[in-house]
């Protein structure tokens, strides 16, 4: 186990630069999530953690010593893939053992780790098959018991759930949080699931373009996103985002009515004139409790979740298409547990605190408050 | 879809003519080499022979040097595609995995080196040969046979390799592998059909040469090839068909065989190798 | 650690240098084995040389073996039957092939068995064809005299290999049996590929077995039929086994092929710069015509 100090790492290929300047301090036993859209250079960063990549430039270190440019074999890490990437000429016992026996270690010794290996994730019954005679569950134990056998100083997972059908990923989740519990390695964990990232992580690294968006535990991300790619990213069904005008003072123009925020006139009139205000409201805090700021919509969809009721509106005058087209079609929704009955096309009141609104700039996409 | 029975009928009649119009020559060489000599310098010809001559085949492998030929064809192929494979599967890994710089230029020369023809290759192969004393050696055959394998066995392996997941190498190198022994350790075992299927394919693509064995041995009756040996005995002033017949089937035989057992990975590298 | 760290490829900074290790023996054998002798081969077909003696001092450059080439009869008269045959043999192999491969593909007992034996003539060494085919063409005993006789298309036994026409379908047809197998393997391996869904899809729309032929089957085997066609071109264009055994180019070069002139110019006049030139000329055919039928795009061969 270690901490691991990742410094000024960034990775060009010829004009073509996939990660800007990275740097990230992890700390011994912690659990960093790495997400982002495909393409955003976090399974980059983890391959160059790996050392399965060189660096263009920057430097990592594991524990304290300098491993920027060593082996991957020499830098005591695992790693588990998204295609699991088992030996498939080898049995499932050779498959945990094999990175023990390229290390020298006595073949006794790693009968015992493999047999211990094997008894925590349950795939005791299995050491003489074969990778192709496993399911995916399997698989993906088989995967994580080479990687814990080693009892190396950090793990790297690239992706390890999206191979796995719903209801399996959902389990593996819990187990790989468990798994770190018990075992407290220090892991770095890449994925383009924003559920998986805030349901495991002690910290989460959100990454867009081969630059670092955010650095935070998933409450900070989910209540106070740096701009609006983390704010869209985080939450699902995602945050709503308006166009909104700048009124008198310390307030917004929306739905008709001056709303006050808690961003002074002049930063207002500043983000005004570069993009515009763009305010964003999830859609668990709209409500139809009244109260706050209130509006009337016919919404076009109602879905009914059983317990909860997903209602999709037009947001009219205030469409704000920054991010993409299919986000500004879609319209904004409000996420309502309120069960009484409700009917597209008949007019709702809605309403929000104030205090819940999320505001950026519309160019640069930061956070005003 | 089910067929109707006068379909099925008619499907079958398809199949079976037009297996018996496309393998009646095959047919025709083994009747060939049972018939007797009257049988054969007669009309209508003997479509199956009344008593077969098999001791023509004891007679004709007795008589003639055809172990030696086989012998010297299979050293041959043995010895071409050692080199070639040994050649190819590493210039293969390399293009399958490396982005080398030049690699992609190297990869599409030797893919356009099949274009080349033999006809024009003999002829410096045949001056360099000389000059080194290697007319009459079957060194020659290794030589240029290596040319007329490399082109197809080096794309083959590539289109192999690329079909096993990068991610096997990185896990073992993440397991303590170099580079090299991630190769051997690990994606050569996991290649082993498609390196004996390319093998296998480079062999028949060795055996059937005629041009390169002519050039270079002809002059050297001990180091005749099967092809080569055979041709030799069409062009004597009577030329005894039945015991040619079964020369031949001497000759195709062991391709046949191999074909046969291995067809499905033959075809499938045959076509890999046309399409990559 | 375990590693000897002198020359440690495992190091993120190295990986890619295996890459030009495990090329290097590729590069160099190509380089002396296909590069320098076609060089060579290059450089003979601008000097006035007979039988070469390599260290011996070069011969001056000349443009004359190219000169007498583009004005001798006899090379565009081989230019002639090159492409007679080219054309000839792969329509026919096309058609034959692509016929056989439709056949087998349908679902009968027997079905493997007999995909076996359609490509069989493809595992048969060219020598062992051409004998067969002699032997049927034989002009005192053959079959195929016998069966012209019987169906009263000739009157006796037809001397094969001394008419010039006669000599050149006896030719073609042995390529043919010998290359359609290639294009039912691949035409095999393309039908394949296609999805199954396409077909139902088509007879939910109502279309016929000929319409699925149409409109389904042939357009997505268009591809893999490309590419064959230029194999199978490229295959008849340079074949030297099946014409040499055969007629040897006869009778009065009727079935000379640019490859057998090459051959024979070298190996039987010994005139290899003369040779040389005929060769390299046959290559640079090979190259305009794949790179015409494959057009820009050529990366389908690939």
């Amino acid at each position: 186990m270690a901490s691991i100090s990742i410094q000024n790492v960034h990775k060009s290929y010829g004009a073509l630069n996939v990660l800007k300047e990275f740097s990230l301090e992890i700390e011994d036993g912690e659990f960093v999530v790495l997400v982002g859209p495909s393409g955003c250079g976090k399974s980059t960063m983890l391959k160059i953690l790996a050392g399965l990549e060189p660096a263009s430039g920057g430097r990592i270190l594991i524990g304290g010593r300098d491993v920027t440019d060593l082996a991957p074999g020499d830098r005591d890490i695992a790693m588990v893939f998204q295609n699991y990437a088992l030996y498939p000429h080898l049995t499932v016992r050779d498959n945990i053992g094999f990175g023990l026996k390229m290390r020298g270690v006595p073949a006794a010794e790693i009968r015992r780790r493999v047999d211990e290996a094997a008894r925590i994730l349950a795939v005791e019954h299995l050491l003489d098959r074969r990778p192709k005679q496993l399911s995916g569950g399997q698989r993906q134990r088989v995967a994580l018991g080479r990687a814990i056998v080693r009892e190396p100083q950090a793990f790297l997972m690239d992706e390890p759930l999206s191979n796995l059908d719903a209801k399996l990923r959902v389990h593996m989740r819990a187990e790989i949080s468990a798994l770190h519990k018990r075992i407290g390695v220090t892991t770095i964990y890449v994925t383009h699931d924003q559920i998986e990232a805030m349901t495991m992580a002690d910290r989460v690294v959100i990454m867009k373009d081969g630059v670092i968006q955010q650095i935070a535990d998933p409450d900070t991300l989910f209540q106070k996103p740096k701009n609006l790619f983390v704010a869209s990213f985080i939450g699902s069904p995602g945050m709503n985002f308006l166009a909104a005008a700048p009124a008198n003072g310390a307030a917004i123009r929306l739905f008709g009515k001056e709303v006050p925020v808690n961003v002074n006139a002049d930063r207002l009139m500043q983000a005004h004139s570069n993009g515009g205000i763009v305010a964003g409201i999830r859609p668990e805090y709209i409500s139809t409790d009244g109260g706050g700021t209130e509006f009337i919509v016919r919404p076009s969809l109602i879905e009914s979740l059983g317990s909860e009721k997903y209602v999709y509106f037009d947001a009219g005058e205030h469409t704000f298409s920054g991010l993409n087209d299919e986000e500004a079609r879609k319209g904004l929704i409000a996420r309502l547990a309120h069960s009484s009955p409700l009917a597209e096309g008949q007019e709702l009141k809605l309403s929000f605190d104030p205090a819940r609104l999320h505001l950026f700039e519309g160019k640069s996409g930061e956070a005003l408050n | 879809m089910k067929r109707t029975t006068s379909q099925n009928i008619a499907l079958y009649a398809g199949v079976v003519a037009v297996c018996a119009f496309l393998l009646f020559p095959i047919y025709w060489l083994v009747v060939t080499a049972l018939a007797t000599s009257a049988e054969l310098s007669q009309l209508p010809p003997t479509f199956w022979p009344e008593s077969p001559q098999w001791e023509t085949f004891t007679k004709v492998w007795a008589e003639r040097p055809i172990p030696l030929w086989l012998l010297n064809s299979t050293l041959a192929a043995l010895g071409s595609v050692a080199l070639s494979m040994f050649v190819s599967v590493l210039a293969g890994y390399s293009l399958s995995r490396f982005s080398v710089r030049g690699g992609h230029s190297l990869g599409l020369f030797i893919l356009t080196a099949k274009m080349l023809p033999a006809t024009l290759l003999v002829i410096p192969l045949f001056s360099i040969f000389r000059s080194v004393g290697l007319i009459g050696s079957l060194w020659s055959l290794v030589i240029a046979h290596s040319t007329l394998i490399i082109p197809f066995t080096t794309w083959m392996m590539k289109g192999y390799f690329d079909t096993i997941p990068r991610e096997l190498e990185q896990a073992a190198m993440v397991d303590g592998c170099s580079p090299l022994s991630a190769m051997v350790r690990v994606i050569l075992p996991i290649a082993t059909p498609g390196l004996a299927a390319t093998a296998l394919y480079a062999f028949v693509l060795s055996w059937a040469d005629y041009a390169y064995a002519r050039t270079f041995l002809t002059n050297e009756q001990g180091s005749w090839t099967a092809n080569l040996g055979i041709t030799t005995m069409k062009g004597e002033y009577v030329t005894d068909w039945n015991e040619i017949a079964a020369a031949a089937v001497f000759i195709a035989v062991p391709i046949i065989v191999i074909y046969l057992f291995l067809e499905r990975y033959l075809v499938g590298g045959l076509t890999a190798g046309a399409e990559k | 650690m375990r590693r000897g760290k002198l020359i440690d490829l495992a190091r993120p900074s190295r990986q890619h240098w295996l890459g030009y290790i495990l090329l290097a023996p590729a590069v160099i054998l190509v380089a002396a084995i296909i590069v320098y002798p076609l060089i060579i081969s290059i450089d003979l077909s601008f000097q006035d040389v007979k039988l070469p003696r390599m260290g011996a001092p070069r011969k001056p450059f000349t443009l004359e073996n190219y000169q007498k080439l583009f004005s001798s009869p006899e090379f565009w008269q081989t230019c002639w039957v090159t492409l007679k045959l080219v054309v000839v043999v792969t329509i026919a192999c096309l058609a034959v092939g692509l016929g056989t491969a439709l056949l087998v593909n349908n679902r009968f007992r027997g079905r493997r068995l007999a995909r076996l034996a359609v490509a069989l003539p493809w595992a048969v060494p060219e020598v062992i064809a051409t004998v067969i085919f002699a032997w049927i063409f034989d002009s005192s005993f053959g079959l195929m005299g016998w069966i012209f006789i019987k169906l009263g298309l000739a009157n006796q036994m037809v001397a094969w290999f001394s008419d010039t026409t006669a000599a050149f379908w006896v030719v073609a047809t042995t390529m043919v049996w010998k290359g359609y197998p290639f294009v039912s393997i691949m035409t095999l391996a393309g039908l394949q590929s296609i999805p199954e869904d396409f077909y139902n899809a088509a007879k939910v729309d109502g279309a016929n077995a000929f319409q699925r032929l149409r409109w389904i089957t042939i357009p997505s085997l268009m591809p893999v039929l490309g590419v064959t066609m230029v194999l199978v071109t490229l295959w008849v264009f340079r074949d030297f086994s099946i014409i040499k055994v055969l007629t040897d180019g006869g009778p009065l070069k009727a079935t000379q092929t640019l490859s057998i002139m090459t051959y024979n110019e070298a190996f039987g006049f010994f005139k290899f710069g003369y040779a040389s030139a005929v060769g390299v000329i046959t290559l640079l055919l090979c190259v305009v015509a794949s790179m015409a039928m494959l057009g820009r795009g050529s990366k389908a061969m690939y």
